[in-house]
């Protein structure tokens, strides 16, 4: 891969943190599941764009591949979960909103 | 040859911040708009302007597995879900969630201090290749992701016997 400058990866991680920051309120402001699993869904994309600079680094290279690899089967058995969880709570309460979720959680 | 060297550089660094400027006002997208099905899709688009920054940097394996497994799969089935439950949910932002969102740029920009001190050695294109091609015929990897495969089964498994336990 092309060699990462510092500016590279400033660019790199402040959009990492901006996409990171939208995902968290996106779920923060999410009053359904749907849109929970959506801004998870960017939280992930968030991760997979701060491994980038692993990458860049010699001895390091691939190990980022193997985290990579990792994230993405990981991420991708988490979100498959959530949404057999999201059909499994759609036909026991007829209903997506968050608020219907009466166990586990916590109270914002 | 010096300054052809920097201007490719300078060019890279253009892309690089076009494609994740792109990224950040698609990620606002999935924020602003209020339809589920839109917000997946800006979400979906998003994750492959992600993607496009690893293609941009000659990571192909990477690029192709986010697209195929996590967008492909994981995105497409969003989509189809938010399709299937549109709703405008209201906003709801408790001013407490500062704290957590300045810890975690407190952390961002100390990698970046770190990345600038430490200063890592940088790999050549050639070098980097080679490592990615020899990755995969690694016994102890592909057991690895054998192993990953197969936990994803028995938790999906494990997620179907709670729906039929629930239903019946």
């Amino acid at each position: 891969m092309a060699t990462l400058d510092i500016l590279s990866v400033s660019v790199i991680y402040a959009a990492s943190f901006a996409i990171l920051l939208v995902g968290y309120l996106a779920a923060m402001s999410s009053k359904d599941v749907i849109r929970l699993l959506i801004s998870l869904e960017m939280m992930f994309g968030a991760v997979f764009m701060a491994l980038i600079p692993l990458f860049s680094i010699a001895h390091l290279a691939n190990a980022a591949f193997g985290i990579a690899i990792i994230t993405i089967f990981a991420s991708s058995g988490e979100l498959l979960i959530l949404i057999s969880a999201i059909v499994i709570l759609d036909r026991q309460k007829r209903d997506i909103h968050t608020s219907a979720i009466t166990i586990g959680g916590d109270r914002v | 040859m010096g300054s052809r060297n920097h201007h490719s550089m300078s060019a890279d660094l253009l892309v690089l911040s076009i494609l994740a400027g792109v990224a950040v006002l698609f990620s606002l997208g999935v924020l602003v708009s209020k339809d589920n099905f839109y917000s997946s899709l800006f979400m979906s688009v998003t994750l492959i302007f992600v993607a496009a920054v690893y293609a941009l940097l000659n990571l192909q394996p990477v690029f192709v597995l986010i697209v195929f497994i996590f967008v492909g799969a994981i995105g497409i089935v969003t989509v189809a879900l938010a399709a299937t439950y549109r709703s405008e949910p209201e906003r709801q932002v408790s001013r407490f969630w500062i704290v957590p969102v300045v810890i975690t740029a407190f952390i961002i920009s100390f990698s970046i201090y770190s990345y600038a001190l430490f200063n890592p050695q940088s790999v050549s294109p050639t070098e980097i290749e080679f490592e990615l091609m020899n990755f995969l015929p690694i016994t102890e990897y592909l057991v690895l992701i054998i192993f990953l495969i197969s936990l994803v089964v028995l938790l999906l498994l494990s997620v179907l016997k709670i729906g039929i336990g629930g239903r019946s």
